[in-house]
């Protein structure tokens, strides 16, 4: 099954529960209705299109950007950046240096790339209220808890990883695995193996059933 | 047929044991005049509790399946779209709004139940404006020539008496540079998923249908009709034989389902 469609599925259904959730975005989604944003952002596989009506509709391009482009409509617009850039794009006043510098590459209707960062940046929704109403207060309030505990951990070992990369870039030296994790994963390993080996079993048990 | 018969074997062809006059329904040898009112009564009878046995039977599956048929139609704004054997308009949903106030969506389908349910649920979720509703058989469908920009058939084919007739007429229907998107049950590709989904289709279905449907013979013949499909690449060559062009197909969740692809040049 691809994982494209069940990732586009969350995204949608998270994307228009949290809209539902502001008043204001009905008001903020008109200027919006019948366009489409693209956008392309490496290293994800795919492009994502945000397709918008009463509602926004998320879809996987299944072609590439230059396909994308080739088929614009007159209200769409297509972006190319990466995962690093985007944070960057927040600033309206910096779109101008990152296109000079390549860093990203803008087709078609600017205004809908402009309306659809205004529609979420000025989103007024409390995340951890949209979780209460589907599971409940402590629940809610202990995952918005980890959620960003896991992110400020992840950022944490992203940057210190940078860092060692770095380091070992200009050092020039060479990264060899410690021992302990070797260990550790060849012991994961082991595991892996008996695990898939009762799977096995298992299924040979159905089939010697079935015949 | 009983319950227990799973065979493991798909037939390459979809006539297989066919004659001229006979074609199957399920794995039963009926006349080809009698095919499409057998289908008929099937649809008749689960049309009520489709939607239902469909996320149950599928675990919800069916809608990534369906979710990624979208995703590959390439559909934009002002397109024309023919949603062939669209029972209760799932696809016709999103195409509504993927193709916008300039863009029409048919939903075709040779049931008038499925038509009706599909119909009453698409207007109970405000979607009116662009969506027309046509009782129609795949094999000779009633639009003009080079009319839509995409067509698509989901789990429709293998109910169809003559699927190279259907493929024919799709083609004839579809503007130059248009597509066609098959999505139907197919061929897994393990032996041993194969085993398993035989189980499930011709063990746990039919009790499902019979438990919420109260219908397991109609599950039954669901279950048996996915069987007598023609395979992947059979099924390919029947694109190609109707004058497709560049077509290919995706296997879905290990090949039960495929998305077959075609174009008109
Ligand atoms: C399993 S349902 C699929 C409905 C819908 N496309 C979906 O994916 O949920 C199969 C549909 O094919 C329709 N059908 C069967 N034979 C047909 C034919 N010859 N022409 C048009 N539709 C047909 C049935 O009436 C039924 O609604």
């Amino acid at each position: 099954m691809p994982t494209s469609a069940l990732v586009a599925a969350a995204a949608e259904s998270l994307i228009n529960k949290i809209l539902s959730l502001d008043e204001d975005s009905e008001t903020r989604l008109k200027p919006l209705r019948d366009a489409r944003l693209t956008a392309f952002v490496s290293p994800l596989p795919y492009g994502i299109t945000l397709s918008f009506s009463d509602r926004i509709d998320v879809l996987t391009e299944q072609g590439t950007f230059e396909e994308a482009v080739a088929s614009l409509g007159p209200k769409d617009c297509c972006i190319k950046t990466s995962l690093q850039t985007l944070p960057e794009l927040k600033e309206t006043s910096q779109l101008t240096r990152l296109i000079q510098q390549k860093a990203l590459v803008l087709e078609g209707e600017l205004k809908v790339a402009q309306h659809v960062s205004a529609l979420f940046q000025q989103l007024d929704v409390d995340v951890e209220e949209i979780l209460a109403q589907k599971t409940n207060d402590v629940v809610a309030h202990q995952t918005v808890k980890t959620v960003t505990a896991v992110h400020e951990k992840t950022m944490r070992a992203l940057a210190s990883i940078g860092q060692v990369l770095g380091n070992a870039v200009v050092e020039e030296k060479q990264l060899a695995a410690h021992k302990l994790a070797v260990m550790h994963f060849s012991d994961e390993v082991n595991v892996l193996r008996d695990r898939t080996e009762s799977a096995d079993a298992r299924l040979r048990h159905l089939e010697e059933k079935l015949k | 047929m009983s319950d227990n018969q799973t065979p493991a074997t798909y037939v390459d062809s979809a006539n297989d044991n066919a004659t001229e006059q006979t074609t199957h329904f399920g794995f039963k040898q009926v006349d080809k005049g009698q095919k499409a009112s057998l289908v008929a009564n099937v649809f008749d009878s689960v049309a009520a509790k489709y939607d239902v046995m469909n996320d149950l039977m599928s675990m919800g599956v069916h809608r990534l399946w369906k979710r990624f048929t979208i995703d590959c139609s390439g559909v934009r704004a002002g397109n024309k779209v023919l949603d062939i054997a669209g029972g209760t308009g799932d696809l016709t949903a999103k195409f509504s709004r993927l193709v916008g106030p300039t863009g029409r969506v048919t939903l075709a389908d040779i049931n008038l139940s499925m038509l009706k349910v599909g119909r009453d649920k698409l207007r109970d979720r405000g979607l009116v404006s662009n969506i027309d509703y046509v009782q129609a058989d795949a094999e000779a469908l009633p639009f003009p020539d080079n009319h839509f920009d995409v067509v698509t058939m989901a789990f429709g084919l293998r109910n169809v008496t003559e699927k190279q007739n259907a493929l024919n007429s799709i083609y004839r229907v579809l503007k130059p540079g248009g597509r066609l998107l098959v999505l139907e049950f197919s061929k897994p590709t393990t032996e041993q998923l194969s085993k398993l989904y035989d189980m499930y289709s011709f063990h746990i279905l039919p009790k499902m249908g019979q438990l919420v449907a109260n219908d397991a013979e109609s599950y039954q013949y669901l279950a048996e009709s996915i069987r007598m499909h023609p395979d992947q690449e059979t099924l390919k060559g029947m694109f190609e034989q109707a004058g497709f062009e560049q077509c290919d197909y995706q296997n879905l969740t290990g090949g039960i389902v495929a998305l077959h692809r075609g174009y008109k040049f």
